[in-house]
């Protein structure tokens, strides 16, 4: 497992595409240590291994394909509706090339 | 004298039928006293919408038990046209395009929707104090230091202070169930997939749970009524009918978890808890004090941090501030992105995606993503073997009544009890769980759950009208001496 560290940290978050202050890592870095050792207890859980991980309470209980039924979809307008920032109906963002 | 408000859906709806109020009275009564009330339940009141629609209910209808009675929403739920924050400056402005599942069975019903109610942040916390919109307090607090817990903290405080009869929350570790306990309701989390999850944002989809608070058995078993069934947009939903039993099970058999039992210190709540077997064995309950493996009791907290937080990391992803949400300029995308996300969560927040993000990491997968699904499938386990033997799990819902916010953290501690956390049992394998008020230590209520085998909802509501007819509190509204 990788070391928590503080690097370790802010280049998660900075992954994350937010920012923390030094004062909010440190109190991370004591919820990792204490997560971590708790976690080490659970690894020690007899048997632990021997079953395989859960993705979910019960095994999906329906199957099928949807009825192939045309359908509206969004308008443009509804679509950017919601965007800060709308030039002809397209989301603005700045220049990804030149 | 009770205003008709106070009652429970049956005699609201009795009232109505009757028409000795109507629905556009009994929605002004609503919102009067949703603008009383100062303890923080609305993200938004949707006065003129509310008051419109009950003009037109000029009809009653006998058979519909929730036409023209005013109802709560979490602000975790997408409502077309009405702004939808979940609690979060992130989103703030969203004005989704489609209602969720359960808006448009309320809808139907001709239910009255009056507000959006405030949440913790994302609906990731557990004490009503991380939303945008500041803390939460509890009704019957008048001291307004108490929480009333979270993450469904306003809809609690809109159906506990008999603003309206019902409320929807949702419910990913016991963020109904718990502020039920600290709010004397009854707090219903159904089976897993029982009632659409479409149109709710998603915390952790394999833990979340539409739920509600009500301030009767028979109102949550009205309400499933209601909310259940298939939906087509909701691939995990049941494809089983929801049917309220019309009888108890024979001689029900309920299992006492001794570990979590012990872990309970308070005096008043384990006497009110003993009277409650002793009234549940003259009522032909039987009632056994059982094992559990400790260890797997004491991982419930770690694992379902681990499984919550990696799920929310990913599924939060979507929030880049360039959609919906504040915009935010900069001189690349990731720029505009960086900024929607710094500024628009909290800190809590962001400390649970960065857990969230390293658990999912390659190279600590093995011995922390994948170990918590491996403990979470072996609690699973040793949970069905109860059901074996016994219909139900029956313990206190909480150690404690309504914590104060000066004893209160969002923070992971190496100190806490499993009688704090027992509750997310129902949501690691997709149980009925219900809260019941139990009693008061003081003017502060508090409540005992039932858990029940899943898709045995039906079981879980006849048993609970049992509990709750045993215990003798019901429909209980703050503060204390309020309650009809």
């Amino acid at each position: 497992m990788k070391k928590v560290t503080k690097d370790v940290l802010v280049d998660a978050s900075t992954r994350l595409l937010f920012t923390m202050t030094d004062e909010q890592y440190t109190v991370l870095l004591d919820e990792f240590s204490i997560l971590i050792r708790q976690m080490e207890l659970i690894g020690q859980i007899p048997g632990v291994d021997d079953v395989p991980p859960m993705t979910f309470p019960f095994t999906a209980l329906s199957h099928g394909l949807q009825p192939d039924e045309p359908v509206t979809p969004l308008t443009q307008e509804e679509v950017t509706r919601n965007a800060a920032h709308v030039v002809d109906g397209q989301i603005k963002l700045p220049k990804v090339v030149g | 004298m009770k205003h008709i408000l106070d009652g429970t859906l049956v005699s609201i709806h009795e009232a109505l039928v009757r028409q000795d109020i109507t629905p556009l009275e009994l929605t002004q009564e609503a919102l009067r006293r949703a603008k009383a009330n100062d303890d923080n339940a609305f993200e938004l009141l949707l006065e003129a919408d509310a008051l419109a629609f009950a003009q037109t209910l000029t009809t009653p209808e006998p058979a519909n038990l929730l036409w023209g009675i005013p109802y709560a929403l979490k602000d975790n739920f997408s409502t077309k046209g009405i702004e939808t924050t979940a609690g979060s400056d992130i989103l703030k402005g969203y004005v989704p395009l489609y209602d969720a599942a359960v808006v448009e069975r309320l809808q139907h019903a001709k239910a009255i929707l009056i507000g959006k109610t405030t949440l913790d942040e994302l609906a990731m916390g557990g004490t009503g104090m991380t939303g945008h919109k500041g803390v939460q307090t509890n009704p019957y607090d008048p001291t307004h230091t108490r929480q009333i817990g979270g993450s469904s903290s306003g809809s609690a405080v809109a159906v506990s202070a008999g603003i309206v009869p019902f409320a929807l929350g949702s419910d990913t570790g016991d963020s109904v169930r718990k502020p039920a306990s600290y709010a004397g309701l009854v707090g219903f989390k159904p089976t897993w997939g029982r009632i659409s999850r479409y149109g709710l944002f998603p915390f952790a989809p394999s833990l979340d749970h539409v739920a509600y608070f009500t301030r009767s058995v028979e109102d949550a078993e009205i309400l499933l009524s209601v909310l259940a069934g298939q939906d087509q947009r909701d691939a995990t939903t049941l494809t089983t009918v929801f049917e309220p039993s019309k009888t108890l099970p024979t001689s029900p058999r309920l299992a006492v978890l001794k570990p979590v039992l012990d872990s309970i210190k308070n005096p008043t709540i384990l006497k009110a808890f003993e009277t409650s077997i002793e009234g549940l064995k003259h009522a032909g309950f039987t009632l056994d004090v059982v094992d559990f493996p400790l260890t797997l009791l004491q991982a419930i907290y770690p694992t379902y941090m681990t499984i919550s937080c990696a799920e929310a990391t990913s599924n939060n992803a979507n929030l880049d501030g360039i959609k919906f949400g504040p915009g935010y300029e900069g001189k690349t995308y990731q720029d505009v992105m960086m900024q929607a996300r710094t500024n628009g969560f909290s800190e809590l927040i962001k400390r649970r995606f960065v857990i969230g993000s390293f658990v999912l990491m390659r190279e600590n997968q093995d011995v922390l993503f994948l170990r918590a699904q491996k403990v979470r499938h072996q609690i699973v386990n040793a949970l069905q073997t109860i059901y074996q033997t016994y219909d139900g799990i029956y313990l206190p819902a909480a150690p404690t009544v309504a914590p104060l916010f000066k004893n209160s953290s969002d923070r992971l501690s190496h100190e806490y009890l499993i009688a704090d956390s027992h509750l997310a049992l129902g949501n690691f394998a997709g149980l009925p769980s219900m809260t019941i008020p139990l009693g008061f230590e003081g003017s502060l209520p508090f409540g005992v759950n039932l858990m029940t085998r899943a898709f045995e909802d039906d079981r879980c509501l006849a048993m609970g009208k049992t509990i709750e007819s045993v215990i003798g509190l019901r429909n209980l509204i703050a503060p204390l001496g309020a309650s009809t």
